[in-house]
């Protein structure tokens, strides 16, 4: 299967970050987790849910009077963003949030044997950090997946736009209504696409 | 008029329907439209099996959140397995043309010429193409956008270039009553982008053509030197997942135009891979982008999104990456996924959004004799994912650091205030005293942000089927009833938008796929 996981194997370090993420983690280091949703999960578990929570929050910093990441639920609309996604993308998630929250394999790369989300904010950054910056490719490919991820479910949300200065699309040039043609001999509708002689 | 008919999977509710016909045409973006047309206007019967769903303009809210998922590949998430290039390209009814840019230019004569003597696809002079093109103009009234009405963030590109001499051009845009307001990216709200989707398809649906929409094709099966059936799934138009529903199309020829990726895809899928080269050589015109803040206003998410380019560094020399210049439009949920950095320097720099100027260097791939460019494999599961990869040369970063200084020159010579390098570690710029730290950055994937919206190459056309995948008329070499017709079939790229390219290859392949039934 031609998944992050094989690609991962032929890396600098692949086969040691996958025996991590396989299973011989530091069990015993247990992650902060954070209230589910009462509509449930479609695609994280709860300590993955955990870990979107605890990196949208270092990676969106809200301007003054914003929305916050609760206000807006992102680890959740997250869920549901991967849940539009196919099951190859999801699994490749799942994978990449579980090495993100990882004790082992934070200790391997940065020497901590904390899971991610139980650090404080300022270390949290320095993981992210690390991600980012790392020499190691599938770091950096991961470092821009979450980030793509959470940062396209709160600045997608309109009620972020005023934030930025966004004034919103132009509503009144969209029509709900507009006919739709399927043609099967009705007469196809005036508009600027049908073409007139000139 | 015949009776055509666009049909959607919710419509298809047959366990299996099967259909005969003349021509069956898989994708409908700019090639299968105008060779769906062109056919139907010889009279031929045509099929036409579309993945993505019938979207019209009553859906087309403009809001970035829905477009991506139900108008782009991946749900505007389609990229190289590392992410080092994000790839925009478009999933509907009218393919990539509902939801491009405008941006139409002919094939430059140097890149036809290229074709033609290391590729031996001869035919492909000016002369001959020159009629299609101009038929294609007319229909979709590709004109010159007027200067009085480029916006703000066009204009700082216009006036960069003016002041510092350079090469500069209006672009032409395939719109009818264009009203200027900046979301062709996001599909027209009042259909005057003149996409295939609201112009040439119409056409064909009302000269005959069986347009079903929401079928995604996932083999074709041969026998002997023929496509005998392509088989296909429907889908569910809600969920966009299989609908449990299976659709076959037995026809005389079967042209394939999926574009780039998809076409290989669906090559590679039937066990057609040409010895490897099916999915190889795919150029994507990989883009760097230069970011800058003006004290006034550019509201960059407002007005047609292209409307000037600058040729000057198209090409540079033997042995150099040449680009070309353009801007993008600049919507918030765009920007925060290209954009970079995290946390308050992120807000800080999205918070000024109205105030940003975006601008592209577009580089021109495929030109090098050593480059090898992307490749488009299968993965195992994953219904619509690939497996992409792209091999950057070493030109390409030269390339990418020259055209970054050259964007940072331009913007502040059009007043920019700071100008910002998408570099994961961010990268600003406050004078052009600064333009040294561009030379220090790191140059490497994924340390730089690279992003494409020109899908090409994968099935290269050529004379020597050692060499190709289709030949010169773009049949399928070693099948007498299949052809490639659209962008996948460029051996190399273009250096410039590719959407006029395809719409005149694929009105002039047209004679050879109608001769082969």
């Amino acid at each position: 299967m031609e998944t992050r996981r094989t690609l991962l194997k032929r890396g600098l370090l692949g086969t040691a970050l996958l025996a991590l993420g396989s299973g011989v983690t530091l069990a015993f280091r247990h992650s902060k987790l954070v209230d589910l949703p009462p509509e449930g999960l479609l695609v994280l578990g709860k300590k993955e849910y955990a870990v979107v929570d605890a990196i949208a929050r270092r990676v969106l910093s809200p301007a003054p009077g914003a929305p916050t990441v609760d206000d807006l639920r992102i680890a959740f609309t997250c869920d549901r963003i991967l849940a539009l996604t196919d099951e190859t993308s999801q699994v490749e998630m799942r994978q990449l949030l579980e090495l993100f929250e990882n004790a082992l394999t934070g200790f391997l790369f940065g020497g901590r044997v904390t899971p991610f989300t139980r650090l404080d904010p300022e270390r949290q950054d320095a993981v992210l950090d690390e991600w980012r910056r790392s020499n190691v490719e599938l770091r950096r490919t991961g470092y821009l997946a979450v980030r793509s991820l959470v940062v396209s479910a709160y600045y997608g949300d309109p009620r972020t736009w005023p934030s930025v200065g966004y004034p919103g699309p132009p509503a009144a040039f969209v029509d709900p209504n507009a006919p739709v043609w399927k043609g099967g001999g009705e007469p196809r509708p005036p508009g600027p696409g049908v073409w007139v002689e000139p | 008029m015949k009776d055509g008919r666009i049909v959607t999977g919710d419509e298809l509710l047959e366990s299996d329907t099967t259909l005969e016909c003349d021509v069956c045409i898989i994708g409908s973006g700019s090639g299968g439209a105008w060779l769906a047309h062109e056919l139907c206007a010889a009279g031929k019967d045509v099929v036409m099996l579309e993945e993505g769903g019938y979207h019209t303009r009553r859906e087309f809210d403009l809001t970035e959140a829905h477009v991506y998922p139900k108008l782009y590949q991946e749900l505007g998430n389609r990229a190289t397995d590392d992410l080092s290039i994000t790839m925009l390209q478009g999933r509907s009814v009218g393919g990539s043309t509902t939801v491009n840019w405008c941006s139409s230019f002919r094939t430059p004569e140097r890149i036809l010429k290229i074709w033609r003597e290391q590729h031996g696809c001869e035919a492909l002079t000016p002369q001959t193409l020159d009629p299609h093109w101009a038929a294609a103009e007319k229909r979709l009234h590709i004109a010159e956008w007027p200067e009085a009405l480029i916006n703000r963030n066009n204009r700082i590109l216009w006036e960069g270039l003016g002041k510092l001499g350079y090469d500069r051009g209006l672009i032409r845009r395939n719109v009818n009553g264009c009203a200027n307001l900046g979301y062709c990216g996001l599909g027209c709200p009042i259909d005057a982008k003149q996409s295939m989707g609201v112009t040439v398809l119409p056409d064909a649906v009302e000269k005959g053509l069986r347009l079903f929409a929401n079928v995604s094709v996932r083999r074709l099966e041969t026998q002997g030197k023929k496509v005998t059936r392509v088989v296909a799934d429907v889908l569910d138009p809600q969920t966009d997942r299989k609908s449990g529903r299976s659709f076959t199309v037995k026809a005389k020829a079967t042209a394939v135009c999926g574009g780039a990726v998809n076409s290989p895809a669906l090559l590679l899928r039937s066990g057609l891979d040409a010895e490897g080269r099916v999915g190889a050589r795919t150029w994507l015109h990989p883009v760097v982008v230069m970011l800058s803040e003006f004290a006034e206003p550019v509201n960059a998410f407002s007005g047609a999104p292209q409307s000037v380019y600058s040729h000057q560094f198209i090409e540079r020399g033997e042995g150099k990456m040449g680009f070309f210049l353009e801007v993008p439009p600049v919507h918030p949920m765009l920007a925060s996924v290209v954009s970079t950095g995290m946390g308050a320097q992120l807000q800080s720099f999205l918070g000024r959004l109205p105030y940003v100027n975006a601008m592209i260097a577009i580089v021109v791939d495929g030109l090098l004799p050593h480059e090898t460019g992307g490749t488009v494999r299968l993965r195992d599961s994953g219904y619509g994912r690939h497996s992409i990869s792209y091999d950057f040369v070493p030109q390409f970063w030269e390339a990418a650091r020259t055209a970054c200084r050259e964007m940072a020159r331009l913007q502040f010579a059009a007043g920019a205030k700071r100008v910002h390098s998408l570099h994961q570690t961010p990268l600003t710029l406050e004078s052009e005293a600064d333009l040294g730290k561009l030379d220090q950055a790191e140059w490497e994937k994924i340390k730089v942000r690279v992003v494409s919206a020109h899908l090409m190459g994968g099935c290269a056309m050529g004379k020597d089927a050692s060499k190709s995948v289709v030949d010169p008329q773009l049949r399928f070499h070693g099948l007498d009833n299949l052809f490639v017709v659209d962008g996948s079939v460029f051996p190399t790229s273009l250096g410039v938008n590719p959407q006029l390219t395809i719409f005149g290859l694929a009105r002039w392949a047209s004679q050879h796929v109608a001769a082969a039934v």
